[in-house]
């Protein structure tokens, strides 16, 4: 098993085993080498090198695993399309890779930008029909989103008019707009899109993160807390500014 | 038309069974026909609130097993008209809970001309809670004024309008924010959140606050639920909710610390 940071830092955990327990015990050692780098991470699973039968991986459990863990599970790729019923069952995100997945990716970067992406709305806990994607691609979402509850704008920005709870997760492959408070997690820009930003009346959120740079709240460097702000990436480095 | 409400809360220990015993009391005494269930099977003790354990014999779980009527397992209050608890069972686990069973109790009460069936949650975001909740048209989120209590209503207000019924067709369940176990004075000297933190964070129409006081603890301890004790603080500000729930337009009360009252205030205020 390999964890390997990727070039939009959104990491990527490449299982080679459907045991649950034996790759969460693996990944634990794994995050407390560097707790700092790994904490509240944002991760990607690859099932490229799966050895056994991707059929045999309990998704859910997994992605209770990492959430235990301290992770954020995002979605995963390079599973045979057999699984695919299972996996958005558990609420994952299908992420496709462009090229043909890759034996031996060791060494090969594989920055996720490049990635088309056909993540399906996930989120076994959303009510779809709150939801609608329009046609200019835009997802509005007009409840408050709970703790416990992640919605996923796929290819499309997204417009909050309600608050977002501490514990919840919102994300979008584009830009996002959050009309009530922003308390929970947010991540515009999932697939990697640089230009996507983040828009709140409030920013109160646990954790921001724009084409997989995050950080934390406490991490934030701002005096705009609990006020209305815009957060952008110049470079490598989230910057936040008042609206 | 009957209405399905759920007091629900995700945290244990917050004042559910409380709340229900007290609401379906307080909507049976103003004429409404008010079934109560309790779905902490296993732990039941919506019964022991209600002083009616002694007068026990079937419960819920028989009903949907087959081995029970409805009828012969309700429990009609002898102080209310209008009344009726239906009992969790002792020895079962909440896996004798399934979604079909639960559907027939609840159409057969409505069928039997209910106004109102109040589900006593169980703790935690279980089968259990999750079968309380799932037929509710409305729901009565019971939260105390503390930091993990509010987490928990707002995990429980997501599967509410997710996983329910209502809104797996696509509505809405109608939310109410109920406080209780509040303490104005603790509020002030900060160890407590304040009911108006918690309606920022929740976001949803409050529907009461109660104030914490020893009375609900009397009151079941001695089977009566505590909105018939009209001495009680409790038991108005319960009253009061039941106003609420009903279209009423109830200022709220005890929410702030009270007076010390001097002396002379004492002969003459
Ligand atoms: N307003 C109040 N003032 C003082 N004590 C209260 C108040 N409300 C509830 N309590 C006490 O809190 C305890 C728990 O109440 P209750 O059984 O109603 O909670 P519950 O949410 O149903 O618990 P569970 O999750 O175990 O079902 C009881 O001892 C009760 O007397
Ligand atoms: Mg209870």
């Amino acid at each position: 098993m390999q964890l390997k940071g990727e070039m939009s830092m959104l990491n990527v955990l490449h299982i080679q085993d459907t045991d649950v327990n034996k790759v969460c015990s693996t990944l634990e050692q794994k995050r407390d080498e560097a707790p700092q780098f790994f904490m509240q991470s944002p991760l990607v699973i690859d099932g490229s090198e799966l050895s056994g039968n991707a059929l045999d991986l309990d998704f859910s459990a997994l992605k209770e695993g990492l959430l235990e863990l301290g992770f954020i599970p995002v979605g995963v790729r390079n599973f045979p399309e057999a699984a695919n019923k299972l996996i958005r069952a558990s609420g994952w995100a299908i992420m496709r890779a462009q090229q043909a997945p890759s034996n031996t990716a060791d060494t090969k970067s594989e920055p996720v930008e490049e990635k088309a992406v056909q993540a399906e709305a996930k989120s076994e806990n959303t009510n779809p029909a709150t939801q609608t994607i329009g046609m200019n691609s835009a997802m509005t979402v007009d409840r408050p989103v709970r703790s416990g509850q992640q919605i996923y704008a796929a290819n499309a920005d997204m417009t909050v008019l309600a608050p977002t709870s501490a514990g919840s997760e919102i994300m979008a492959d584009g830009s996002i707009h959050i009309y009530g408070a922003l308390r929970g997690r947010v991540l515009a820009g999932a697939q990697g899109n640089e230009n996507a930003r983040i828009y709140c009346q409030s920013l109160q959120a646990e954790l921001v993160a724009i084409a997989g740079r995050y950080q934390l709240f406490d991490e934030l460097d701002t005096n705009l807390k609990g006020k209305p702000a815009m957060i952008r990436l110049e470079g490598e480095k989230l910057i936040v500014e008042a609206l | 038309m009957s209405k399905v409400i759920v007091v629900t809360s995700g945290k244990g220990g917050v004042g559910k069974t409380t709340s229900s015993a007290a609401f379906a009391a307080g909507l049976a005494a103003k004429g409404f026909k008010t079934a109560v269930i309790d779905f902490d099977v296993g732990l039941r003790n919506l019964d022991l609130i209600m002083g009616v354990e002694r007068r026990v014999v079937y419960d819920f779980v028989n009903v949907i097993n087959g081995e029970a009527t409805l009828k012969q397992a309700l429990i009609k209050d002898k102080r209310v008209d209008n009344l009726y608890i239906l009992p969790a069972s002792q020895t079962r686990d909440k896996d004798a809970l399934n979604t079909e069973g639960v559907e027939s109790v609840i159409n057969e009460l409505k069928e039997d001309g209910f106004d109102y069936i109040v589900c006593d949650s169980p703790a935690g975001i279980e089968k259990g809670a999750f079968m309380a909740l799932y037929f509710a048209d409305e729901a009565i989120v019971v939260t105390n004024p503390e930091v993990s209590s509010v987490r928990d209503s707002d995990r429980i207000l997501g599967i509410l309008q997710s996983r329910s019924k209502v809104a797996e067709e696509g509505g809405t369940v109608k939310e109410h924010l109920l406080i209780t176990r509040y303490s104005p004075e603790r509020v002030e000297g900060g160890d407590m959140l304040s009911m108006e933190d918690i309606q920022d964070i929740l976001s949803i129409p409050l529907i009461g606050v109660i104030p914490e006081s020893g009375s609900v603890l009397q009151a079941s301890n001695s089977g009566n639920p505590v909105i018939m004790d009209k001495e009680s603080q409790a038991g108005q500000a319960y009253t009061d909710v039941v106003a609420r729930f009903l279209g009423e337009d109830v200022p709220l009360r005890f929410v702030n610390p009270e007076e010390k009252k001097g002396f002379f205030k004492k002969l003459f205020g």
